[in-house]
């Protein structure tokens, strides 16, 4: 990395790098202006932004938060899309971290085929599921049932997790876990002070990953949990930027609540996030 | 574009290039070996029974119900019935010259793609803090980006408000199907060229410096060097990332669809995997439905081989 650089600003060197600046600064600024268009719209009441929408709030309140928490409902909301990403990422994590290690290192009888399913199961579109999910779920009662949502997002979420972490696990020294095992430890011994901790990284990275999945996800969340009260985040914000079209403050609020969660998990966990993006497509 | 297609594109990226088997598995004598066998067996076996229980299955079924006509308590088989309705159905006609309309998102995202990781690689002063800013977007849901341009362009939007400022009237630009769908495309480019920089970026840095350097010393200019090195180099990501667009475009619409037109005005922006949402739920024939979701897996399929087979040629070379 570091010599790639070296040579790259070699060649680079005696041209002007500020055109190339000015382009990229133009358009991060198309990708920055809105989200700071909504949080400042957000921070003012209706008249003041149907006044003067682009400057400064004249009059600035959380009157628009307030209002969504309190009247409609957004904060259960963001509690329940908490409740569901924890649970969710907690039982990928533990099934993914068990079923990784075990292709990873151990040999599985049938590997071949287990991998194979979980590559071709990596990417079946929602669309084709819903409505067999739709019915099976209605069967076991699992609508409008958190349940019937989790099991849909870890059973999605597992064979690119599987995928990522046995990946990730191969890179571990063989050495170090016979070692281990030569000490009498066993799978579970070996699994918690040697795999963990040594891909922790991985398995940091795969958590941020799927946080963001299921945090952001619309259309399960939407057909499987038709309750009002149980309603998790996304849905909620559709509904109410569908119904307030006359109020752009409050609904950029919603916007905001919704967004916040990630944007601080890209500032603080960017480096997860831009690693496990980048897994295997480098080769 | 965005979070379930996050992490499913992640996915895609991850499967295609890597390929490599099994390798450094311990080997012990026999008992031990066959102890490790079952562990690891069982180890592997929750994942693999959520996975089967959840995706594999209702693939399945969803082809059984394509065959039935059903309300999703009672099933009646009708073979064909519903494919051949389909087949002569003038909205999924109309749905599918829409997905074709949305696929000029391809071209556009690929464009900006290729500049911003061209103009990435050169790593001028804060090019890391630029390619975390190219990326936000990404880890936005569809929903919030969907319900921000559909704000942005509403009647009372900031578009609007700033063409007031000229004196402009308001224009409403969700009532005409092809404005509409426009406003969709400009999202679906905004949202989705920063991970797309991110994927041809990491293909620039595949490539081998030493090519570069020897076409510097040669006195190739920057233009030449971007047309004559850089960009064939990065043929095999390009095509790669022009496939994983064209799968997003026509399975990953549903939630811009849903926050910004509903499909409408009519059918003028629905898309095929909304329309397969449309009809399981507000439609008596659960199977009709199904079908057309079964075509939709189909014609994804198809596509997802094509590109298994492209890169394992280009493997090859």
């Amino acid at each position: 990395m570091a010599e790639e650089a070296v040579i790259s600003k070699r060649i680079t060197s005696g041209r002007a790098n500020v055109p190339i600046f000015l382009v990229l600064a133009v358009v991060a600024t198309s990708i920055v202006y809105p989200l700071y268009f909504v949080i400042i719209t957000s921070l003012r009441p209706n008249t003041d932004y149907l006044k003067d929408s682009f400057g400064l709030p004249g009059v600035w309140t959380f009157d628009n938060y307030v209002r969504l928490i309190e009247v409609y409902g957004v904060g259960q909301a963001f509690l329940n899309s908490l409740y569901v990403a924890v649970v969710t990422i907690v039982l990928v994590l533990i099934l993914a971290t068990l079923a990784g290690y075990a292709l990873a290192k151990y040999p599985v009888p049938g590997a071949k085929y287990f991998t194979s399913i979980f590559v071709s199961l990596m990417l079946v579109p929602g669309a084709v599921l819903i409505i067999p999910t739709y019915v099976m779920l209605a069967r076991l009662g699992l609508v409008g049932n958190y349940w019937g949502l989790i099991l849909v997002y870890v059973s999605g979420a597992l064979p690119f997790a599987v995928f990522f972490l046995s990946l990730s696990f191969r890179g571990i020294p063989v050495e170090v876990i016979e070692a281990a095992r030569i000490d009498g430890a066993g799978f579970f011994r070996t699994l918690w002070s040697i795999i963990i901790p040594m891909g922790s990284s991985g398995i940091a990275t795969l958590a941020v990953l799927q946080f963001l999945g299921v945090w952001n996800e619309l259309l399960w969340a939407l057909i499987l949990i038709p309750e009002e009260s149980m309603k998790l985040l996304t849905p909620t914000l559709a509904s109410i930027g569908t119904r307030f079209l006359t109020d752009q403050p409050l609904v950029s609020a919603g916007l905001f609540i919704t967004a916040v969660v990630p944007l601080l998990l890209l500032i603080f966990a960017s480096k997860y996030i831009m690693q496990g993006l980048q897994v295997g497509v480098s080769r | 574009m965005t979070t379930a297609p996050l992490t499913s594109r992640v996915g895609v990226a991850s499967a295609a290039p890597t390929g490599e088997g099994p390798s450094g598995k311990p080997r012990r004598p026999g008992t031990l070996q066959k102890k490790d066998r079952l562990i690891g067996f069982l180890a592997v076996l929750p994942a693999i029974v959520l996975v089967v229980a959840f995706s594999a299955y209702p693939i399945a079924f969803a082809f059984f119900i394509s065959f039935t006509r059903t309300n999703g308590l009672v099933f009646e088989w009708r073979w064909l019935e519903n494919y051949i309705t389909m087949f002569n159905d003038p909205i999924v006609q109309q749905v599918f010259v829409n997905n074709l309309k949305y696929l000029i998102a391809i071209p556009l995202v690929i464009f900006i793609a290729v500049v911003v990781s061209v103009l990435l690689f050169e790593r001028v002063r804060g090019w890391k803090f630029f390619r975390v800013v190219f990326f936000l977007p990404n880890v936005l849901s569809v929903a919030v980006i969907g319900i921000m341009f559909r704000n942005a362009f509403g009647y009372y939007g900031g578009v609007n408000q700033a063409l007031g400022l000229f004196d402009v009237e308001p224009i409403q630009f969700f009532t005409d199907g092809n404005l509409a769908i426009s406003i969709i495309v400009l999202a679906l480019v905004w949202s989705g060229f920063g991970y797309m920089s991110l994927l041809l970026f990491a293909g620039l840095t595949a490539i081998n410096p030493a090519v570069f350097e020897a076409a510097a010393i040669d006195g190739a200019g920057w233009w030449k060097r971007l047309w004559y090195i850089t960009l064939p180099n990065i043929r095999r990501v390009l095509g790669f990332v022009f496939i994983i667009n064209v799968i997003f475009t026509f399975t990953g619409l549903f939630g811009y669809v849903f926050v910004m037109t509903a499909g409408g005005p009519g059918y003028d922006t629905t898309t095929i995997d909304y329309l397969v949402y449309l009809r399981a739920f507000s439609s008596s024939n659960l199977g009709s439905g199904a079908a057309l979701a079964v075509m939709l897996f189909l014609f994804i399929g198809v596509l997802t081989l094509m590109q298994a087979k492209v890169f394992k040629l280009q493997r090859e070379d």
